[in-house]
């Protein structure tokens, strides 16, 4: 479709116009498009073909845009960075430093213009804290515990029963089955959100 | 692109930098010639500036341009119903743009002149 290839550069466009002001990207967008109607004006067929030479006329989107911030001064961001910081964070930021690193990770996750927003909420519910929550149920608490009768006299000698409580075979399996999900689900999580990261920006 | 940037690809080397700087420097007042006469839409000014001989490689960098002009008070942008379809943003020259066209046209000649002295083959 002709249309779609059109609509597919502006928004191409205007991705690539990210770090320019709000004003100015809409301003090149309103040009650029008005250009292309102007073009596909005094073409007579209409056809893809046409378009297609309109498009390649115009240039590559990211040619435009680096010109763009070249007559504007505006520096094009560091892409990746923020985002790689925020990726690091999200995972092992909460046992750095902890609680405050995760939401640090959370703030860069939020601020970055890569991620859809149904990936920003699946970075942050997936799961709070990161691996914090598996790292801490290593360290802290035991699966089995150990439970005692009250003490009881009896002549000279104090009785005490204590007896091991080990959890059934069934929740022993739960509890496998839950600190694996704590540990793959946010490692998953952030894979993918790496992936999206270098596929590009998020569509609008 | 404006600026030389080491380790270019050969082929841009040196002289397609230089070149490209001229290009870059030059086209601006050739967009305040064009509109010197009469004003311009956009897709009019591209279209004529491309048929230049190696003035335009991608016609959708000459928006970033005028945007530019635009901004530093060279040109002025005005809407004007279009004989057909919606309508267009017309440029035209301000007088600070007519002034620039002016004294770059003096520069330009004499620059011009004193190159081709010395840059001319016999």
């Amino acid at each position: 479709m002709a249309e779609q290839a059109v609509k597919e550069y502006l928004h191409d466009l205007e991705a690539e116009l990210r770090d320019l002001p709000r004003s100015r990207r809409q301003e090149l967008l309103g040009e650029i498009h008005e250009h292309i109607d102007s073009a596909l004006a005094d073409a007579p067929a209409h056809d893809e073909a046409e378009v297609r030479n309109v498009l390649d006329r115009l240039g590559d989107p990211s040619d435009i845009a680096e010109e763009a911030r070249q007559r504007f001064g505006v520096p094009k961001t560091k892409s990746g960075a923020m985002e790689i910081a925020a990726l690091i964070l999200l995972l092992i930021g909460g046992i750095i430093l902890p609680v405050i690193g995760w939401f640090i990770g959370v703030i860069l996750l939020w601020s970055s213009r890569v991620w859809t927003t149904g990936e920003k909420l699946a970075g942050t519910l997936l799961f709070p804290g990161g691996l914090l929550a598996p790292v801490w149920l290593t360290i802290g608490v035991s699966f089995t515990s150990t439970a005692c009768s009250p003490p009881i006299r009896q002549g000279q000698v104090t009785v005490q029963g204590c007896y091991e409580t080990g959890p059934t075979v069934f929740m022993r399996i739960a509890q496998y089955v839950l600190f694996a999900a704590l540990v793959i689900v946010p490692i998953a999580v952030a894979i993918l959100l790496a992936r999206r990261m270098r596929a590009g920006t998020a569509p609008v | 692109m404006l600026r030389m940037v080491h380790g270019r690809p050969a082929q841009e080397g040196r002289d397609g930098g230089l070149i490209a700087q001229l290009r870059r420097g030059a086209l601006e007042y050739c967009v305040l010639a064009l509109l010197e006469r009469r004003e311009r839409y956009g897709f009019d000014l591209v279209r004529e500036l491309a048929e230049v001989d190696g003035m335009v490689t991608s016609e959708g960098t000459i928006y970033p341009m005028l945007a530019r002009l635009r901004r530093d008070g060279v040109v002025e942008t005005t809407w004007r119903e279009s004989p057909a379809g919606p309508p267009r943003r017309y440029y035209k020259l301000t007088p600070s743009g007519r002034r620039a066209l002016k004294e770059f046209r003096q520069a330009w000649v004499r620059f011009r002149d004193g190159v081709d002295r010395v840059v001319s083959t016999p």
